[in-house]
């Protein structure tokens, strides 16, 4: 019985994690901070996390710089208990080169591109309408 | 006699200032300021090996003649309420085991700086991956937390918005180590009193410890700020006669180290002599000597002093009339000895 729900579960790991790690949203409001905690994947958001392993700051300081800080050893222990992560928490080990770049980095990457060249296309022909006028 | 070291004096503090130009290949940061530049310990020399002898060591602290009263001394930092002394009644063992205690502590104090060549620049990609260029519009910093690691040992490394992934320049290193490892007393910035018209005030008002103590706190030894503050400093020191202020403090080990290495001890030099200290004046030769691997063939004291004017001073007058003031100071001492003992009859 217990193999086929292996089976049923399509690649996903088995037994299913009962361990995230995720976000936590601290700070206050208008000001987003993050702590990066792992927690039972059941847990409510605002839980106390069984082990913070990092915070983030996704606003940029003075030196616009955005800051973060993980603590590879647990995160590492962690993921050898089978703990799983979220996405966000995905794209961010990823940039920081401790997972490989989760997919959708490259696709926010790649639309934010194609944003900022539709708008400077629109920019520079609505100026060259404006001078033809 | 007075008429002689005053002449010798003024020989010195008027036409004969330092001579320590830095050369084109010595020199990697040089801020021009009151006159002095910065003068780093570079890689190509690098000053740690010979630093770091014991014999050079034991010679430092020689040099630095340990006063107990003055390194015990309470500092005037502000902050403390002055407490009211305690006395005590000791027996002999007790006040001998007391005074260990005390020599102990303030050669805990007395630990000189530690002279390293400045740091090279970091510049270790780690990967590049243009495809995450619009990203991120700004650069992102990870910083590794896990317990029981160096600071120096930290890896961060920081995502630049065109997609480099690297490891952290030095002044990022610093930020984040203090950020999240704070140290007490280092600011996160580095203070104004190390930059400009403030530092240059400071060192007017002779506050010599001041700098050098808060410049060993805010920055590693390897720092080119920490170099181009303490060798400002030392340049100070060495025109305006400070000695005294520096002396039985853990900065003089360093001073002398830094005069010595740059072949500039000549006031340190006349200074010990004008003060009758003619043995440290002869450690002072024999650090000069392990540090640039020159012989000195005289073992007397006032000899070698004497041979190291002939070949090396660069302020042969100042000290020569410094050496023949001494001997003049002593040939009267033993005047006025056997005038006593005539006077009393021995003879």
């Amino acid at each position: 019985m217990n193999k086929l729900r292996g089976v049923a579960r399509c690649g996903l790991p088995f037994p299913p994690p009962t361990k995230i790690i995720r976000f936590q949203r601290q700070g206050c409001t208008n000001r987003p901070f993050y702590h990066i905690i792992v927690a039972d994947v059941k847990s409510d958001i605002h839980f106390p996390p069984i082990e913070q392993l990092g915070t983030h700051d996704p606003i940029a300081n003075e030196n616009n710089e955005k800051l973060t800080s993980l603590n590879y050893e647990r995160i590492r222990y962690w993921l050898s208990q089978g703990a799983t992560t979220s996405r966000p928490v995905q794209e961010l080990l990823g940039l920081a080169g401790f997972f490989p770049i989760h997919p959708r980095s490259y696709m926010t990457a790649w639309r934010n591109r194609k944003l900022a060249e539709e708008t400077s296309k629109i920019e520079t022909t609505g100026t060259n309408e404006q001078e033809k006028e | 006699m007075a008429a002689l070291r005053h002449i010798s004096q003024s020989l010195l503090r008027n036409f004969l200032k330092t001579e320590i130009r830095p050369n084109p290949e010595t020199c990697s940061v040089c801020i021009r300021l009151l006159n002095y530049s910065s003068i780093d310990y570079d890689d190509k020399h690098d000053p740690s090996p010979k630093f770091f002898n014991k014999e050079v060591q034991s010679l430092l602290k020689d040099l630095t003649r340990i006063d107990l009263g003055k390194v015990n001394k309470r500092k005037r930092l502000g902050s403390d309420k002055l407490e009211e002394p305690v006395y005590q009644f000791m027996t002999d063992e007790e006040l001998q085991k007391a005074t260990e205690a005390a020599i102990k502590k303030s050669e805990e104090l007395l630990q000189i700086p530690p002279v390293v060549s400045v740091r090279k620049p970091i510049n270790r990609v780690l990967s590049e991956d243009p495809a995450l260029q619009g990203l991120e519009q700004s650069t992102m910093v990870f910083t590794d937390i896990t317990f029981g690691i160096r600071d120096s040992d930290r890896l961060i490394v920081v995502r630049e918005p065109s997609g480099i992934l690297k490891e952290a320049e030095w002044d990022v290193k610093n930020r984040m180590n203090q950020l999240y490892f704070p140290k007490e007393g280092r600011l996160l910035k580095p203070p104004k009193m190390f930059f400009g018209e403030y530092f240059e005030s400071l060192l007017e008002r002779k506050e010599y410890e001041f700098i050098l103590d808060r410049a060993c706190l805010q920055f590693e030894p390897n720092d080119p700020d920490y170099q181009r503050v303490t060798s400002i400093t030392y340049q100070h020191v060495n025109d305006k006669g400070g000695f005294e202020m520096l002396r039985s403090t853990r900065h003089f080990g360093a001073l002398v180290f830094f005069l010595a290495w740059h072949k500039n001890i000549d006031n340190l030099l006349l200074d010990l002599i004008e003060t009758s200290y003619i043995e440290e004046g002869s450690k002072l030769l024999d650090l000069y000597s392990k540090l640039h691997d020159v012989n000195f063939k005289s073992s007397n004291d006032l000899e070698k002093i004497e041979e190291y004017i002939k070949n090396f001073a660069k302020k042969k007058a100042g000290l020569e009339l410094g050496v023949q003031a001494y001997k003049d100071v002593l040939k009267q001492r033993q005047e006025l000895e056997e005038g006593i003992k005539v006077a009393h009859g021995l003879r």
